[in-house]
């Protein structure tokens, strides 16, 4: 019972900070945006435009909520709230600390993945849904991307778990906090899944170089063309928060979570280091351009997977003779 | 306390909401309904997010303004691509009339609450291309615009500037002031009617009435099934392209040599026939079909045959490959009367033949599949025919 209290008010409260940073992520990326495109991004609202967020969501709450006549109304209702749960449930099984977790199940990677596979699920229902052709090819064009990236995805995640000899999320960063961290050593191992790793993450999460779902150039806004207000925002929401998560996984699973080196471990730690993923990720989507469709299909079947395959094989032969 | 001042019906009858005098006893209220009211106010002032309906060189002042010197993104406007994210339209550019059912209906697919700046001269008034048969005279004809933007291209700076109006607009209105509509910049300057053909002596009812029944051909035209023709064995190219070859074909259709008069003239009945025969003679491109439309008396050059109403319609007709030869002639169908199409012969014909059909109105029989190529599908009449203008009560959109 007290495991249930201390799950659900943790999980509370890092809901709760998970959607203010996630809110404020989406002014930094914008003022980020604008100084790499030599602008200056939001200024006019509240000091240096922090409060554009919230102006945003205000001005969302606002807006006229339209279902298309011939969308299905139930699905396509149904949609923005279960990618936003999809997105935050990730985070359950994500350890901030050895205590700040909602719950660190012992099959914590397998569930990780899993709810971060379903994200795909909403995705597609709105495509469904919408009854927009625009809307529809960008459904199609996610479920392509997901399930091809789901592969190496779960690859160089075995990896961390091969090497660590457990599922639990919590175990495998205490791994690295006793011994090194993944992406240090085996770094002939740690670095290729480490970046096998964030680069299907991105294609999960539809961010660029791997936004085909929704190029605006093409499908006008994908998946999201017929969507309004608040239920356009929560999808909006939902890619920012499993990027979030999928930053904070990749930290514990490669850059040792909470453990600071020489330094003295702590929540700070793995905060300032999915802090650091995220805006390394932001800085890949305002410098890349995004891919064409079979480029992308053949990075993820020619190259990931392969490699992703050949890494797997490799942890196994080393926890066997080495480690 | 506090019911008295406050306006408890609404405007229109004596219906009084149960609720109203309940809710205003409650002790600070009214007082949290006015600061909800003010941030809500500020939160929709802020974030204006745009819909950019460009459709010429004000899209690239538009697009300037949202780049590094003068980025509208300072005040909080994201431009979305798809209409259901947007508040605010900006219409930058000359809208013709096929395009404005189109604007409209992006326009209808926006989410209340809504605004619309028109940016720049064409969007305003149509400018000087006011008086065009194919161009809405200003987008507030189909649109309310809130916030005119002047210039011809308005700079990205007067655009901002809009944008600052029209939140400024939006202050006033959501406190409940009666906002007045700006007055259209460019009509201060304009007195309607500004079509000077209105004033023409020449223009008759009966033109009126003329542009209507031609629209009319447009639609209850029977369209011939498409049909598909092998190409004929055609000789080599240019094997056979010498000058008498040509002259001798040209004098069995009873035509001399291209005179000073312009084209040979060939008969209606004639000229496929004609066309087939040029072919196999190595003219295999269609370069041009040319219409020109005349009213009763007023022929070409003082040509004889202007006593009639009629067309006259140009074919230019090219070999490929070196030594390159023409061959042009003209047919003369009267009002109405069809003419053959080409594209059994020239598969390049068929949109050729549908812009002159457009345009002014020449019927051509056998043709696959003859609708307006340029115009919209219920436009109404044949904008170059000679009986046309566009400031008629035959151009509704006017």
């Amino acid at each position: 019972m007290s495991g249930f209290v201390h799950g659900l008010s943790y999980g509370a409260v890092i809901v709760t900070v998970l959607m203010t940073v996630t809110a404020f992520s989406l002014w930094f990326e914008r003022k980020l945006a604008a100084r790499m495109q030599s602008r200056l991004g939001p200024t006019l609202v509240g000091p240096a435009g922090i409060l554009q967020p919230i102006a945003d969501v205000l001005k969302l709450l606002q807006k006229e909520d339209i279902v298309p006549l011939k969308a299905d109304a139930v699905l396509f209702n149904l949609a923005p709230p279960v990618a936003v749960v999809c997105a935050i449930g990730v985070a359950a099984a994500v350890p901030f600390s050895p205590t700040v977790v909602a719950a660190d199940l012992d099959v914590g990677v397998l569930y990780v993945l899993a709810i971060g596979a379903v994200t795909v699920l909403p995705v597609f229902t709105a495509g469904w849904a919408s009854n927009n052709k625009l809307a529809l090819l960008g459904g199609m064009r996610a479920v392509a991307q997901s399930v091809s990236y789901e592969v190496p995805l779960v690859l160089a995640a075995l990896v961390p778990v091969i090497l660590a000899g457990s599922m639990r999320i919590g175990a495998i960063v205490q791994f690295q906090s006793d011994h090194h961290w993944f992406v240090a050593w085996p770094f002939f191992l740690g670095i290729p899944a480490f970046v096998i790793f964030v680069l299907a993450m991105l294609a999960e999460a539809n961010r660029i170089p791997f936004d085909i779902p929704e190029a605006e150039s093409e499908l006008v806004a994908g998946v999201t063309t017929e969507y309004t207000g608040m239920k356009f925002a929560l999808f909006y929401m939902a890619e920012y928060v499993h990027t979030l998560v999928a930053s904070a996984v990749a930290s514990a699973l490669f850059l040792g979570g909470w453990d600071g080196g020489p330094f003295r471990p702590g929540l700070h730690w793995m905060v300032l280091k999915t802090l650091f993923l995220f805006a390394g990720l932001y800085w890949i989507r305002w410098t890349l351009l995004r891919f064409r469709s079979d480029q992308l299909m053949r990075l993820c079947w020619r190259y990931l997977v392969p490699s992703s395959i050949a890494l797997v094989a490799t942890a196994g032969v080393w926890v066997v003779f080495v480690g | 306390m506090g019911v008295k001042g406050h306006r408890t019906v609404d405007d229109t009858g004596n219906f009084e909401h149960p609720l109203y005098k309940v809710l205003f006893q409650i002790p600070g209220l009214t007082l949290a309904a006015t600061a909800l009211d003010h941030v809500l106010t500020w939160g929709m002032t802020n974030a204006l997010w745009t819909f950019p309906m460009a459709t010429s060189c004000c899209g690239i002042e538009f697009m300037a303004s949202a780049a590094s010197r003068v980025d509208i993104d300072r005040m909080g406007t994201i431009v979305r691509a798809s209409p259901r994210q947007a508040d605010v339209m900006v219409v930058a550019g000359t809208i013709t009339v096929k395009m404005a059912p189109r604007v409209k209906k992006l326009w209808d697919q926006m989410p209340e609450p809504k605004w619309c700046i028109a940016m720049g001269s064409c969007a305003i008034s149509g400018d000087f291309y006011r008086n065009l048969y194919s161009v809405v005279p200003g987008v507030d004809t189909f649109l309310p615009v809130d916030v005119y933007v002047p210039g011809c291209p308005p700079n990205p700076e007067a655009l901002m500037h809009g944008f600052l109006r029209l939140q400024e607009k939006v202050r006033a209105m959501r406190q409940g002031a009666k906002v007045v509509g700006d007055p259209n910049p460019e009509l201060l300057r304009v007195t309607k009617p500004s079509n000077p053909r209105l004033v023409d002596a020449d223009r008759t009812a009966a033109l009126d009435e003329a542009q209507v029944s031609s629209a009319e051909t447009a639609t209850d035209l029977e369209v011939a099934p498409p049909v598909s023709v092998p190409l004929e064995a055609v000789p080599a190219p240019f094997a056979a392209s010498n000058a008498t070859e040509l002259d001798g074909v040209l004098a069995d259709f009873g035509i001399l040599p291209a005179g000073k008069q312009g084209p040979p003239l060939v008969p209606v009945e004639r000229h496929l026939e004609l066309a087939r025969r040029l072919k196999g003679l190595g003219y295999r491109q269609l370069v041009s079909i040319v219409a020109t439309h005349w009213l009763a008396g007023k022929g070409r050059g003082g040509n004889e045959a202007g006593e009639v109403e009629h067309h006259e319609v140009v074919y230019l007709l090219r070999t490929v490959g070196p030594g390159t030869r023409v061959a042009t002639w003209a047919v003369r169908p009267l009002a109405g009367q069809p003419v053959p199409s080409l594209s059994e012969v020239y598969a390049g014909a068929d949109w050729q033949e549908r812009e002159q059909f457009d345009l002014l109105g020449v019927v051509f029989s056998g043709h696959p599949d003859l609708r307006r190529l340029m115009m919209a599908e219920n436009y109404t009449g044949h904008p170059l025919r000679r009986d046309f203008a566009a400031d008629t009560a035959a151009a509704p959109w006017r």
